[in-house]
Order: structure tokens, then sequence, then C-alpha cells
């Protein structure tokens, strides 16, 4: 790449991240500001920094817990669509069979209601069966509507995938299951790992079930809780802050692990040969 | 054989034990407790004690959120869902004739208790069909707050203000003269409400008829607009905030007037955040020579949900909780109003309050309703969205209100509130 | 051979499908059913009669239905749009080789992984008047002599709106067109280049015909959360001024936990559900064509 390209890349690169990571500066700089500072004159580099807000969260409220929750929900219903969708996605994409874009829209078609609108019934659905705050509770309608995304993202992913493979390997005599885990998988590991981030990460940021499904800290999880900060009148802005990048921080790590798998394209040789 | 004694003795000491330390019998209560601040502890202390006093009674805590409007939603949801608890709920005045209607709360009035106690005002804004649907937990009233430092007196009337304003701005470089709710929510109305009053207009007549549309309402919006474009009292950005950000202008001293609830003047008082710890007082709203000082009647009631399966032990919470020394507790930690009426001459009160008890007492008695009325919630939503229309200058005030009025009217008569009437009556009878 | 083939992708395909028959079509059918009845939370005498379409129609003679469409259809067009070309941008530039890209890439995804409330209330924040950061700026670069307060024109509350979804959800899409990326051989690219294709034309014929299918994915996904786009904006300008920025699934909300009409709302989400239907198929229509289409 010649010099001028590799300058405008860099420059290009250089206003992305001032853009995009601002706002995240300013609400971790705002989450060491003193409360009443927050609504006094704003200044881009912080005159004062505390760190009432961040034990305040800990100490004060127990931050913990939510944090614990959103982990186990996200986790748990990401590895479970990634999962099953898996399997779905492998079937409508590389099988034969009539129903697949019946199963497609009908996918598809159950995420075109607006959430808000499904809350009053699948509160009465999940009261009846006694999951109402509890993990399961969380689990089944995040898998439900996480699972569209899954299962389309996959199908795109495997599509890609050249059908070469599975007939080298079923000349070799694999059977279908094994050439899924041994073969397919593994090339589409990319799609699998963006799959896996964009799932876990809608999960965790999910609020509005999270809310309506619980009851108390015991199971709140971490967009609940930091919603709750509101008092009747006020609202511990200093807290939410804090709660909010503590909250993002995990999966943010996530995806910094994630990241290498996401781009690993296909390794010259399993394919062109 | 003496360790074959001994194990007895201790065996049967220890079943003693455990016996004792299983769950006491008697009713469990759930109570939907405050999530925030000195509010939870204040709650937590006075249950405890009701606990103490009633053993037979446990009363467990449900966090739940303070917001009014998270509350609600949650609520609906329970409720719908025919949830036996909370066994108590914690309702915004606004509340009570629309769970009342809905069914979803008890009438107290086979309990008995003894309403004259209590402002009358918050008594008829707990009543549905003339029955009695939950006790009055703390009153809020809107109030005027006034700089004693930059001001020599609170304005009495609408143009006073505006005068003193422009006088302390000029003189004193405040950013801000008279800083209100203006966001498009609940609060909007009871600021409305209040100017409203001060130019001598109502949102519903006695016979219960619309006249927000009338020529004092018109008149008092048009202010409202006025005092933000024209006159630059009040900053435009009022009008997208709620209490919060009001009380910080005032606190920080950019403002000289402001308009909010009571649970400010505790938060103002604090001289290690508020810049004007000191330098404030708290007066009733400005008004017209058509109108008279006017204050939104606000506050939380304590209900009992209609599918408890402990009607009498919640009252019994219930009613501890609106005794005198609870109510003069909660004034003294977290600065909320008592409901009772005969508290307000009493010293502990006068300690307790930021604010002079008589001056409270007035405002309260002469503070303003909201209609009291099962669709209230559809009323104010309508009211809302064109005072919030006409202040942001996409209507002007007349038409915004006449709009309001007719779109209101529509919806009381469609509402057949008379079937109600008569179902009531058959369970009179 | 093929009736094991499709036995086969039953047995896959069950698990799936059965979770959601059994969670997601009993509030699609009960929202179904609600809309064709009256159903008052706050009247509970007058019951829950049958009332036909009488719910739809009274929502295609409210005003205000129709501008909350209107503004769902411009808010969408908007940031999708808005979204797919930086999306696109971005993932190029991702795609790229330099160091510390793996920094980049992490520092992208960081809005995405923020919760949306927060998101909210820290565009909130930096659009306040007269203290927010953006007023701030404005002002001290000259571009504006006074604070612009943001949130009461009707126009103008957009700007924050648009720009806080395309912020939060562009590293979405750029990480589903980055996948989608990846997987294109790079030998094409050399065949174009030996036969003298600019870079430009690169990227318009192979680039994007190749990148259709992640497209597609990319701007179904995107436009179902755009037209029932709600926790947004209700923290953001909670619909005002007045209600100049409320969408369909605002207005909706209002109309359940506000108003407690069920049936009503139930008929309103319907709504939604058809226009979220219609933007679908148009997609797969133009788009989309063979990737439904059974493989040879």
């Amino acid at each position: 790449m010649n010099a001028q390209r590799r300058y405008g890349l860099l420059a290009a690169v250089g206003v992305f991240l001032v853009v995009t990571l601002f706002p995240v500066y300013w609400a971790i700089v705002a989450s060491f500001t003193p409360e009443t500072r927050l609504f006094a004159a704003p200044s881009l580099l912080p005159t004062e920094i505390v760190r009432d807000h961040y034990y305040a969260l800990f100490a004060e409220r127990d931050f913990w817990t939510p944090i614990r929750n959103s982990l186990v929900v996200a986790g748990t219903t990401t590895l479970f669509c990634v999962t099953v969708g898996a399997l779905c996605a492998y079937a409508l994409a590389r099988l034969r069979f009539r129903w697949k874009v019946p199963i497609l829209g009908l996918i598809l078609a159950v995420t075109m209601f607006p959430q808000i609108s499904l809350v009053p019934p699948l509160y009465l659905l999940l009261r009846a069966f006694h999951l109402i705050n509890t993990y399961p509770g969380l689990i089944f309608p995040y898998v439900t509507f996480a699972m569209p995304l899954t299962v389309w993202l996959l199908v795109g992913f495997f599509r890609q995938l050249p059908h070469e493979l599975e007939e080298a390997a079923m000349v070799d005599g694999a059977g279908r299951l094994r050439m899924l885990w041994e073969i397919i998988l593994p090339l589409a590991m990319p799609g699998v790992a963006t799959t896996a981030i964009l799932t876990f990460v809608y999960c965790w940021n999910e609020f509005l079930f999270a809310f309506t499904f619980t009851l108390g800290p015991e199971r709140y999880t971490a967009p609940v809780a930091i919603a709750l900060f509101r008092g009747q009148y006020q609202v511990s802005w200093g807290q939410v802050l804090a709660a909010a990048v503590i909250a993002t921080a995990p999966v943010t790590l996530l995806i910094l692990l994630f990241q290498q798998r996401i781009v690993q394209g296909l390794t010259a040789g399993a394919v062109k040969g | 054989m003496r360790t074959a004694i001994l194990y007895t003795l201790a065996a049967t000491a220890l079943t003693i034990a455990a016996c004792s330390g299983q769950a006491p019998h008697g009713v469990i209560i759930s109570f939907p407790a405050s999530a925030v601040g000195a509010e939870a502890d204040v709650l937590q202390r006075q249950l405890s004690r009701f606990m103490q006093n009633h053993p037979d009674i446990q009363v467990v805590q449900r966090k739940t959120p303070d917001a009014a409007d998270q509350r609600r939603q949650l609520y609906v949801q329970w409720l719908n869902a025919g949830a036996s608890d909370p066994d108590i709920l914690q309702l915004d005045v606004i509340w009570t004739p629309e769970f009342a209607a809905a069914g979803w709360i008890l009438s107290l009035d086979p309990f008995a208790p003894k309403v004259e106690d209590f402002f009358p005002a918050t008594v008829a804004a707990n009543r549905w069909q003339g029955k009695l649907y939950a006790l009055p937990w703390f009153v809020d009233v809107g109030m005027l707050y006034w700089r004693t430092d930059v001001l020599d007196h609170p304005p009495d009337s609408f143009a006073d203000l505006s005068r003193q304003t422009a006088e302390v701005r000029n003189r004193d470089g405040l950013s801000f003269g008279f800083v209100w709710q203006g966001a498009r929510y609940e609060g909007l109305v009871t600021v409305f409400l209040e100017h409203l009053g001060g130019f001598g207009g109502r949102i519903l007549d006695e016979a219960g008829h619309v006249v927000v549309d009338s020529s004092p309402a018109i008149s008092a919006l048009t202010y409202m607009r006025d005092s933000i474009y024209r006159d630059e009292v009040v900053p435009a950005s009022v009008l997208t905030w709620q209490e919060e950000q009001t009380r910080f202008a005032f606190q920080n001293g950019q403002a000289a007037l402001m308009r909010n609830w009571p649970y400010a003047a505790t938060l103002l008082q604090n001289h290690n955040e508020s810049r004007v710890a000191g330098k404030f007082a708290v007066a009733s709203m400005p008004a017209t020579p058509a109108g008279s000082p006017t204050a939104a009647l606000g506050g939380s009631q304590l209900a009992i949900n209609a599918n408890s399966d402990h009607p009498q032990a919640a009252y019994a919470v219930i009613a501890y909780l609106t005794q005198p020394e609870q109510m003069l507790e909660r004034a003294r930690l977290v600065g909320q109003y008592p409901s009772r009426p005969a508290l307000y001459a009493s010293e502990a009160l006068a300690n307790a309050l930021a604010v002079s008890p008589v001056q409270v007492r007035r405002i309260i008695e002469h503070a303003v309703p909201r209609p009291v009325t099962p669709v209230y919630a559809e009323l104010s939503e309508i009211l809302q969205i064109h005072l919030h229309r006409a202040l942001t200058r996409q209507q002007e005030p007349a038409e915004a209100l006449a709009d309001a009025a007719r779109a209101m009217r529509k919806l009381l008569t469609n509402v057949d509130l008379t079937q109600e009437k008569e179902q009531g009556r058959s369970q009179e009878e | 051979m093929e009736r094991q083939e499709a036995r086969l992708a039953w047995l896959l395909v069950l698990p799936a499908l059965t979770i959601i028959v059994v969670i997601a079509l009993f509030p699609l059918l009960w929202a179904l059913w609600e809309s064709f009845h009256v159903h008052d939370l706050r009247m509970p005498w007058r019951g829950q009669p049958w009332i036909g379409l009488a719910n739809y129609v009274e929502a295609l003679t409210e005003a205000r239905f129709w501008e909350a469409a209107g503004h769902t259809v411009l808010f969408t067009v908007a940031s999708v749009t808005l979204e797919l070309t930086l999306g696109l941008a971005l993932a190029l530039v991702l795609h790229r080789s330099y160091r510390g890209r793996g920094v980049v890439r992490a520092a992208a995804l960081v809005p995405w992984a923020m919760p949306t409330v927060v998101a909210a209330l820290v565009w909130r924040f930096l659009f306040e008047s007269p203290l927010g950061v953006v007023n701030a700026l404005a002002t001290e670069l000259g571009l504006m002599e006074q604070p612009f307060v943001w949130f009461i024109h009707a126009t103008a509350a957009w700007v924050p709106l648009v720009l806080a979804d395309v912020w939060k959800t562009t590293p979405f899409v750029a990480l589903l067109l980055l996948a989608g990326l990846q997987n294109i051989d790079t030998t094409l690219y050399e065949a174009a280049r030996i036969d003298g294709a600019s870079p430009w034309r690169q990227f318009l014929h192979v680039t994007l015909p190749l990148l259709r299918p992640a497209l597609l994915v990319a701007l179904i996904f995107r436009t179902l959360d755009a037209v029932r786009v709600f926790d947004l904006v209700y923290v953001l300008t909670g619909g005002g001024p007045g209600t100049a920025t409320e969408p369909l699934a605002l207005y909706t909300f209002h109309v359940l936990f506000q108003r407690l009409r069920f049936g009503y709302g139930a008929a309103l989400s319907v709504m939604i559900f058809l226009l979220t239907f219609a933007f679908a198929l148009v997609y797969i229509r133009v788009l989309g064509k063979d990737l439904v289409r059974t493989s040879a």
C-alpha cells in the first residue's frame, strides 16, 4: 500500500476512534466526577476525581449480584442459541428438504413484534409455569428472541462454505453430523464467533424482559440494577455511569478475546487444493 | 449410662432449638419497599418495630422501583395477573381511582379508619364511588423556593415574579430567573395546574366538565410560554427538565426561584453539596388577582392488594405506618410531610422540617388535587402533549388547549363510567 | 437418500423450532386474539367483547398513529442507511492489516457493548443545554452564538436520536459485514486486478456481490430493530417535544401501560408486525431471492 493510502487509512481510523470513543470517554470521566459537578460546568478533562460512585456501587449496593446474573443468563443463552441454532442452521443451509423457506420465515417472524407488546402475555405464560424471578424465566424468552438472529447469521455463514467440502467428506464416508462437527464448524469459526458475540451482547444489554420477569435484587441483571438507581425524583447519575462502565467491561473483554477468532480467514490449503 | 442421658438431653435441647428456629407461625405480608437511600432506611426501621410489636406478623420487604412510572408498570403486570403479593401497594395519589375501578385494591371502609384525622383533600383523592381505597402516607405539594440572599421577599404575583427576576439577573448575574419542570411528563401537568390556579382556571369544573380551554387557562399557558421566549424569565431548557435538573440549577446557585416538591428542601440544606444552604426559603406559588396561590397535591398512599391472602394483617401494617410517630420520624429523616394536620402544631415537626410547619400546612390546605377519575392517566397524557406543544411553540396556546379539551371531552364521553356506578350500587345492596 | 436427508434435517431443526413455537407463538397469538376484543383494564365491567376490526379502524383513523408511523419510517430509513454505509466503511477499514488493529476492532465494538439505556443517557448529556458537550464545543468553535436547546425543536430533536442509534449499532453491522468480507476468496481480487480493474471496480464487482448475503441479513435485522425502536427514544426524548419524535412502539407503550387498553394496544402491535413484515418482504424480493432458495 503506498504511503498516501496508508496515511489516509490511519487518518480515517483516527477520526473514527475519536468519534466512537468520545461518548465512552465522557461517561468514564463523569463516573469519577462528584455528583454536583456533573450538572455544573462540564470540562473535557476531569478537574476532580472521586471514587465515591464506584465505592458506593459495591459497598452500598451489591453490584456483584446483578453482574453475576447477567453473566449466567447471557452466557447460557448464548451457548444454547449457538448450539441449537448451529444444528438448525446447518440443516437449513446445507440439507435438502421442502420446508426451508417457511421455517426461516417463521423464525424471522417471531422477532417482528415490538418487545413491549410481548410483555403482558409472556408474563402470564411465565407466571403459569412458576418461572418468574428464575434464571430459566429469563433464558427461555431470551433464547426465543435471540435464536432468529443466530440462525439467520449461521445460515449465511454456512452457505458461504464451499460445497466441495461436503462432497469430499461424503466420499470419505463420514456421517453428516461428524462432518458438521469436524469440518464445517471449524471453518465457519469466524461466523460462529461473530454470532456468539452478537448474541451475548444482545442478552447482556436486554432490559425490558429482565425488568418485568424478575422480582428482586437476587435475580436482577445489570441493566435492571442500573435502571433502579433511580429514586422517586433523584437519579444517582454518578453511580449509573459508574455501573455502566463496569457493565460494559466484561463485554469489551470478551470482544477483545474473541476478535482474533472473528478475523481468522479461511486458512490456505483446507479448500483450495 | 451418663453418656446416654447427656446425649438425650442434648438431642432434646437441639430439637427444641430447631423448632423455635422455624419460620414463625402467623402471616407473612410482603411490602413493596423503597430501593434507595434514606427512605429505605426509615422504612426498614419502622417495619422492624412493627414486627416487634406484632410477633405474629412478618413483613417481608420486596424492593420495588421508587420511580413512579417504573413502579406502576410492574404493578400493572402483577395485578393484571392476579398476583397476591405484594400485599400492600404504594400508590401515587393519581392512581387510586384507577386501581379501584380496575378492582385491584380493597376498600378500606370495613376497617373504619379515622379519616377525619387526615387532610380532607388527601382523603377525597383516595375515594372512588364514595368508598375509601387507600390511606395517605405522606403529602407532596408544589412550592416556590426562593433565594433569600438575592430577593427581599418572594413574589406574590406573576407580574412581580417577572420584574424581580429581571432585576436580579441584571444585578447578580444569575443564569436563570425561575425554573420549573417542563419536560413532557406528569410533572408538567402539576406545574401547569399551579399556574392555572393562579389565573383562576381549573381543569374540570364542579360538575366534572372539561374547562381547560377557558380563557384563564389560555392566559396561564400563554404566560408560561411568554415567560420563556419573550421575557426570558424561564430558560428554554426547562422544557427538557424534570425535578432533579431544576434542583441542581437552584442548588448550584444559578436560579433565583424554583418550583419543586418538598424533597428538595432537605437536599438544599446540605452544606457540603449545596451552594444555597441557608440561603433559601419556601413560599406559595404566586397568583393573579383573578386566581389564588395554588399548590398541586401529590404524595403516596398505601392500599391493600385485592388478591391479598391477609388483608387484616396488611391493614395493621398500613395503620401502623400512618400513625403520628412514624410520620414524624419520616419527616425528620427524609423530609416528607405528614398527612395529619394535627402534627403541624407540634414542636417535633418544627424541628424536623427545614421549612416552617405553619406555612406548609397552609399550602397543603390550599392544595388542588388533579381530577379523580380512573382515566386520569389518559387525560394527563392528552394534556401533557398539548401543553408541551404549546410551550415548544409547535402550536398556539389557544389552539393547543382547544384540541386538548376536545380530546378530553371525547374521552370522558366514550368512557362509560355509568356502568361502574350501577355496579357500585349493587355491591352496596 | 433424500428421505434420509430430510429426516435428519427435521431432527436438527426441531429443537430450535420447538422452543420458538412454544414460547413465542403464544404471545403472538394472544396479541392477535386481543386485538379483536375490547380489553380496557380500567373498566373491567365492560368485559372483553368481540369487536372485530374496530381497534384497527380506530388506529387508522387516529392522527397520532399516522404521525407515529411516519416517525418510525423516517427513523428507520435514516438510521439504517447511515448504519449500512458507515458499517461497510468500517468493515473495510477493520479488514485491513495494520498494527494495533486488534485494539481498534475492540474499540470499535464498545458502543455496541454499552446498554441501550446508558448510551441514551450519555447522548442526552452530550446534547443537553446549556451545558452539554455538543453545545459547549459548538459555541467554543464559534458555530453557534448561544447554546441550542436540541430537544425542544421538532426537527432538531431527531439529530441526537439518529446519531445515538447510528453510534450504537454501526459496530453490529460492521462486525457482520467483516465476517462476510473474511469469507471472500482473495484470489478473486487478484484475478480482477490482473484484468485491470481499479480498486473501486473491484469493490463494485467482487466485494459487493459476494457480500450480498451478509448485507441482506444486516439490513433485515437492523430494520427489524429500527421499526421497533423503543428504549432509545424513551430515554433520550421521551417522544417529545410534544409527540414529534414518537415512534409506533412508544405510542403502543403509552396505550398499553398508561391507558391500560390492552385490546387497542394489541392491534397496534399487530400493525407494527405487518409493517416490519412488509419491509422484510421487500428486502428478500429485491436482494435475497437466491438466499432462501433450496441449494442445488
